[in-house]
């Protein structure tokens, strides 16, 4: 039996010919980040129906607590009211990353198992760094930073500064990438076991049901609750919270 | 089906969800944020205007509070003073009352006695006259002779004076 895991399908290659880009590949990825942006629009908008001043409904109370959630992560880890424009930002990154996440739960695969998507959220949040770090100290004050406290430092304080995003981006793939990984082994596995296992059975029937995967019902569900579940969960939470406290620190000076 | 590699950057992607972070940003900024801090911001409006409310009613009723407390004091006092000066009214009428009674008796007591003293004077005079009259006719009787009334006059007023005196 061959298991081998592969990258996101392509369905559509649109060429271009610009050089460096290539071509545009409606791929796996791009398809089901739309789809988890019409999830996380949907539920938005369907939690925010028939808003009422007093005596609200469940759902509304569901989104009060949400938003009220939010501003008070963000505003208890940067410690006041300086970052409320961030908000959004944090929340959509939260936002997209778990849904992301858990929509493998369903058989999909992650828009996250695909390092273009950390990459690119990674570089977002390293600009908004880096401009708040020259807004707070000016962009000499940001370029002096990096010879601190000696100038042969200079090297490694560009290196760390560039390990940022890279390791954010890389965490968070890494996590997501083993869960699919892991998982696609473990079904291969107890497939190839519930096999061996119904071979044993001889005749036509042993041929037929060692053809069934039967182990695959079950087991992994039980693993999913780590790999996806818990480090979909965790991951995304990470990513938020890093960005929150680098952007505040940015801010600090 | 062509598949990516599995740990690929694809420039377009990239940009993609660049885009879609953004896109996303603002979706849930203008259905998730917008509304309900709108509701959250009406809602603490609402409280805090109840609040005032509630304070500006207390305000107003520490003041009428005040308001009647000062009246009804007033209302006190001004009952205390009405008593005391239909109290000293009264009794200056009374004793004006009693005064006028004591005078008006001591008037009448004076005119009786008045009128007592000249009734006796002339209860005396009219005696003495008669007293007179009969002295006279006696003594014309006795004398047998029209004594001249104006010549004897004196003697008897000196008569009835005794007699005056003697009774």
């Amino acid at each position: 039996m061959n298991f081998d895991i592969s990258g996101a399908k392509i369905f559509f290659r649109i060429p271009t010919g610009i050089p460096i880009l290539g071509d545009i590949l409606i791929s796996e990825t791009l398809v089901i980040s739309w789809l988890v942006m019409i999830i996380i629009t949907g539920l938005c908008i369907f939690l925010t129906r028939n808003l009422k001043v007093e005596n609200i409904s469940k759902r509304q109370a569901v989104a009060e607590l949400i938003v009220e959630s939010a501003n008070n992560l963000v505003r208890n880890n940067t410690g006041g009211t300086k970052f409320d424009k961030l908000i959004p930002f944090v929340s959509a990154l939260f936002a997209t990353s778990i849904v992301s996440n858990l929509i493998s739960l369903v058989g999909l695969r992650s828009p996250t198992a695909d390092l273009s998507t950390e990459a690119a959220w990674a570089v977002v949040v390293f600009i908004m760094i880096t401009a708040e770090k020259i807004k707070a100290g000016g962009l000499l004050g940001y370029l002096k930073g990096f010879t601190t406290p000696i100038f042969i430092m200079t090297p490694f304080n560009i290196l760390s500064e560039i390990a940022t995003p890279i390791s954010m981006a890389c965490r968070h793939f890494g996590n997501i990438l083993s869960g699919v990984v892991i998982n696609g082994l473990i079904y291969a596995a107890l497939a190839v076991a519930s096999s061996a296992l119904f071979g044993l059975i001889p005749g036509a029937v042993g041929r037929f049901l060692s053809n069934i995967p039967f182990l695959d019902v079950g087991l992994p569900a039980i693993l999913s609750v780590y790999f996806d579940w818990f480090s979909g969960a965790m991951q995304a939470f990470i990513f938020t919270m890093l960005t929150i406290m680098y952007i505040a620190n940015a801010a600090e000076g | 089906m062509e598949t990516q590699q599995l740990v690929t950057l694809v420039p377009w992607t990239f940009i993609a969800q660049i885009l879609n972070l953004f896109i996303q940003m603002y979706l849930i900024k203008r259905f998730l944020f917008k509304p309900i801090n709108e509701v959250l911001e009406k809602r603490r409006q609402l409280a805090d205007k109840e609040i005032q409310e509630a304070r500006t009613a207390k305000e107003e009723a520490d003041t009428m509070k005040t308001q009647y407390e000062t009246d009804i004091a007033n209302a006190h006092a001004k009952a205390t003073e009405i008593v005391q000066s239909a109290q000293k009214e009264a009794q200056i009428k009374a004793d004006t009352l009693i005064q006028e009674a004591e005078s008006q008796v001591a008037g009448m007591k004076a005119r009786a006695e008045a009128d007592i003293a000249q009734e006796r004077k002339k209860a005396i005079n009219e005696v003495k006259d008669e007293i007179g009259g009969l002295a006279m006719d006696i003594a014309g009787k006795v004398v047998e002779k029209e004594i001249r009334e104006e010549d004897h006059r004196k003697l008897i007023d000196e008569f009835i004076q005794n007699v005056g005196e003697a009774s």
